[in-house]
């Protein structure tokens, strides 16, 4: 039988794109503008960058162990133990980011399109759908993927041209004048919303490539392609609304969105929201495949089974997911969450430095 | 068990074989010292070529041997009662002669066929109007006189412990994957059925996973279609008994690509097979976008528009998700009742079904006008898919995606859209993945459009080809 592992670049370049966008859309650049009201643009444009030097990082950490996954190296970087604690903590975190992406887009989903449903209900379905497609192979996964690129593409399109309508470009200037300092710490913010890249930590033996640098090439475009749309996006955003309503409105684009009028749909937002879900959908389950993926290595051997992993991950997740139906955990539950995120970007650093060590001690 | 000598013992124990079966005959004759006796089933040889090429010299030439004698090329020789017990059900002439054990087996079979007709499911403007016949000999020929190269290999399979029916597979040498041969061979060797069915019997039987809507082999009895295919370094499958022709590995895009696709111009070409994967994301959503709208998101409908719709539902008991079950139903009905109906009937059926119920239904202000519009349009839409299979899959997805579209309005669409994604992704065809995204570089140029044939350069994916370079330079 003809069984196909490996996924293209071109796969690789959906996956990461539609992972690291997500429901941070519709919120951008409020969280980034707090300090540098309408400079938020640069800060989007630095988080970027930071994204892009971890993604060095991760690329120059799978280059040294080509044919594995993190989680089979990071035994051979930290030993039995520690490598066991390290694919938890992951998994953990994982499983924590797709109930973060679940539980924000249920929230947006209850607040603007079904305000009758029951919160739980949209838990439910969005995490079913999600464990559904992560139960699957890496290889059916980038297919769907690849197929919901397009309805990113219509979701663009709409936004450039919904965002093309009154405006000022006058909320630009004059550029710069809330200084590098604030400009750099609201960078912290916009470089949360870049998440998913991480993916290439798992992912890296598993691309279809002729040199290794290609894999590298396609996650800077992936990442070159985030960072454009955010920074599209913050363009939009500065272009309608002045730095003073940005401190009153939370979800800038919903607004945009809803102000726009064609001919043949009224409300453009709900349409927007509609398709989105399903991006959202790819980052919940990409995240949920790659904490099956981590719990599978906790113990001493590889479980094999996947699909049954995922499921319990996912219950799991639902039963967590229950308790934001106050919208105030989920505040607090995202600043706890973007806490941690800071320090698992820590963590691919200080493998790559431990790995380095290894070598150097091994030679001498 | 062994021939005997004497004529009267072998008839006895072939009767017996044969189970005293009342089409067995038997005619002697002699020439000289010799007595000739000819064992035959009376239904299955042709009289005249046993007539002339086979009485008609054994009585001329006197003392030489029947191998010289008789002019049939389908010659053999045995001394096994079994095996010309079995050559009689195959139509053959089995001549003894007396004082020899020795049976000679001569092929006389009557074949009665069908002529080749025009395809009757699967109709073209333009190529070619052949379509295969019952005959699984004259379907080789035809597909023989196609591709004229030693290439074209032919195998027969025995297929079914009682039927033993005649299965040829076909495939070009060069082009064919030898790991999907190989696995479809194992395949097949291993069912174990009294009899078998063509062609869906043995679609089932070779595939592991059964559940799905969507069809993974693909039907055609176009021996221009299957021309086409194996080029592709696909397999086909031909079986005795039936004018239908099976295709394997196909992938999705398979199933809306047509004949007449590529002998038309590139753009309009491009236009009919968009169209057509339109018509297919029609028939499964229309219905329950329209649910959606009017139930959950009139929002998004312009202002002027949402009135049309209150007006039309404004007498209306039924919630519009009854509405369109109730509507898709009574068109399956419909369609159902003029399929095997006779023709003239059918059109009664067209009358009473299109004029009665469709304008009747309305004015009684049970179905809203709105409501018999989009069901009468999924309808359409959905026989616009060239694969009937696909057409029927696409009808049954309806009712799913309303009852998803009547929970959660677009939201459900959404959430139903992404599974079936999902789903066709998860499947494979003989380990090959069926579906693949429209949505690159190389497959974008044969499944949502039809590129010019000189940008098509390689073989599809799905078919794994030896050589995945079709065209080398184009413009020579």
């Amino acid at each position: 039988m003809i069984h196909l592992k490996k996924i293209s670049i071109n796969q690789l370049i959906c996956l990461v794109i539609l992972t690291q966008v997500g429901v941070s859309v519709l919120s951008i650049p409020y969280a980034e503008s707090r300090r540098s009201g309408y400079d938020s643009w640069m800060s989007i444009l630095i988080g970027g960058i930071l994204a892009q030097v971890v993604i060095m990082i991760i690329y120059q950490l799978g280059k040294r162990y080509p044919d594995q996954s993190v989680q089979q190296y990071v035994f051979t970087i930290l030993g039995k133990p520690l490598g066991s604690i390290f694919n938890l903590i992951f998994a953990l975190y994982c499983a924590q980011s797709s109930v973060m992406v679940v539980i924000s887009y249920s929230d947006v989903l209850n607040r603007w399109v079904l305000f009758q449903t029951p919160f739980f209900v949209l838990i439910g379905i969005s995490l079913v759908v999600a464990a559904y497609i992560a139960s699957s192979t890496l290889r059916s996964i980038s297919t769907i993927t690849q197929s919901i690129l397009s309805m990113f593409l219509i979701c663009a399109v709409i936004i450039f041209i919904s965002g093309m309508g009154k405006g000022d470009w006058r909320n630009f200037m004059p550029i710069g004048t809330h200084g590098i300092g604030s400009i750099l710490k609201d960078s912290i913010p916009a470089f949360w919303a870049y998440a998913g890249y991480e993916l290439l930590l798992y992912v890296f033996p598993f691309v279809k490539c002729n040199k290794k640098k290609d894999i590298l090439i396609a996650m800077s475009i992936a990442n070159g392609l985030t960072t454009f749309f955010y920074l599209l996006i913050t363009i939009i955003v500065t272009y309608n609304f002045s730095e003073n309503q940005l401190n009153t409105v939370t979800e800038p684009m919903v607004y945009i969105l809803r102000k726009f009028r064609w001919p043949v749909v009224q409300s453009l937002d709900i349409l927007f929201m509609t398709l989105w879900l399903s991006i959202t959908t790819v980052t919940v389950y990409v995240y949920l495949f790659l904490s099956a993926r981590y719990f599978a290595y906790v113990g001493r051997k590889e479980i094999r089974k996947h699909p049954l992993i995922v499921w319990i991950i996912a219950i799991i997740c639902f039963a967590i997911g229950i308790w934001f139906s106050d919208r105030q955990y989920i505040f607090k539950f995202s600043d706890y969450h973007n806490k941690v995120t800071m320090v698992m970007i820590a963590v691919p650093t200080i493998l790559l430095l431990i790995s380095y060590v290894r070598e150097k001690v091994a030679r001498a | 068990m062994k021939a005997d000598q004497l004529l009267e013992k072998n008839e006895k124990s072939l009767r017996e074989l044969l189970f005293n079966s009342s089409d067995f005959k038997f005619s002697d004759f002699e020439t000289g010292n010799r007595r000739y006796r000819l064992f035959y089933l009376e239904t299955m040889i042709e009289s005249a070529t046993v007539q002339d090429h086979i009485i008609r010299p054994l009585l001329t030439n006197v003392n030489g041997s029947v191998r010289e004698a008789v002019s049939i090329l389908d010659y053999s020789e045995t001394d096994l009662l079994l095996d010309a017990s079995k050559a009689l059900v195959e139509g053959k002439t089995v001549v003894q002669i007396n004082g020899e054990a020795k049976l000679y087996l001569l092929g006389t079979e009557l074949v009665k066929e069908r002529s080749i007709n025009i395809p009757m499911n699967e109709r073209v403007l333009r190529g070619s109007h052949e379509a295969l016949n019952e005959n699984i000999n004259t379907n080789l020929n035809m597909m023989r006189k196609l591709i004229e190269t030693p290439d074209l290999v032919i195998k027969f399979f025995q297929v079914g412990r009682r039927s033993n029916t005649k299965v040829a597979i076909l495939y070009l040498n060069s082009l064919v994957n030898e790991v999907v041969l190989a696995e479809f061979e194992r395949r097949v060797a291993k069912i174990d059925i009294d009899y078998i069915e063509a062609p869906n019997f043995l679609q089932e039987l070779i595939e592991k996973k059964n559940f799905t809507l969507f069809p993974k082999i693909l039907v055609t009895e176009r021996p221009d279609r299957i021309n086409s295919y194996l080029m592709d370094g696909k397999i086909a499958i031909l079986t005795d008994g039936s004018p239908d022709c099976l295709i394997l590995p196909v992938s999705f895009w398979a199933f809306f690509q047509s004949p007449d696709d590529y002998q038309i111009g590139w753009l309009i070409g491009s236009a009919i097979r968009l169209l057509r994967i339109l018509s297919f994301i029609l028939a499964f959503s229309l219905p329950g976008i329209y649910v959606a709208l009017v139930t959950f998101d009139p929002r998004i409908v312009p202002f002027e528009i949402a009135l049309t719709l209150q007006s039309s539902m404004q007498y209306i008991a039924l919630p519009p998700v009854l509405e369109a079950i109730a509507m898709l139903l009574i068109l399956e009905i419909l369609r159902e009742a003029t399929v095997r109906l006779p023709s003239p009937i059918a059109q009664t059926i067209g009358v009473v079904g299109g004029i009665v119920i469709g304008t009747v239904v309305v004015q009684a202000n049970l179905i809203s006008n709105m409501m018999v519009i989009v069901v009468a349009l999924t309808g359409i839409a959905s026989f616009n898919i060239p694969s009937y299979e696909m057409s029927s899959a696409a009808r049954m997805l309806t009712y799913p995606f309303i009852i998803m579209a009547s929970m959660f309005g677009l939201i459900g669409l959404e959430i139903s859209f992404i599974l079936l994604l999902t789903h066709l992704s998860r499947l494979d065809t003989m380990g090959i993945p069926y579906f693949y995204s429209w949505f690159t570089a190389d497959t974008i140029k044969d499944t949502l459009f039809r590129f010019p044939i000189r940008s098509l350069k390689k073989r599809p994916f799905e078919s794994m080809a030896k050589e995945a370079t079709r065209i080398k330079d184009p413009r020579g």
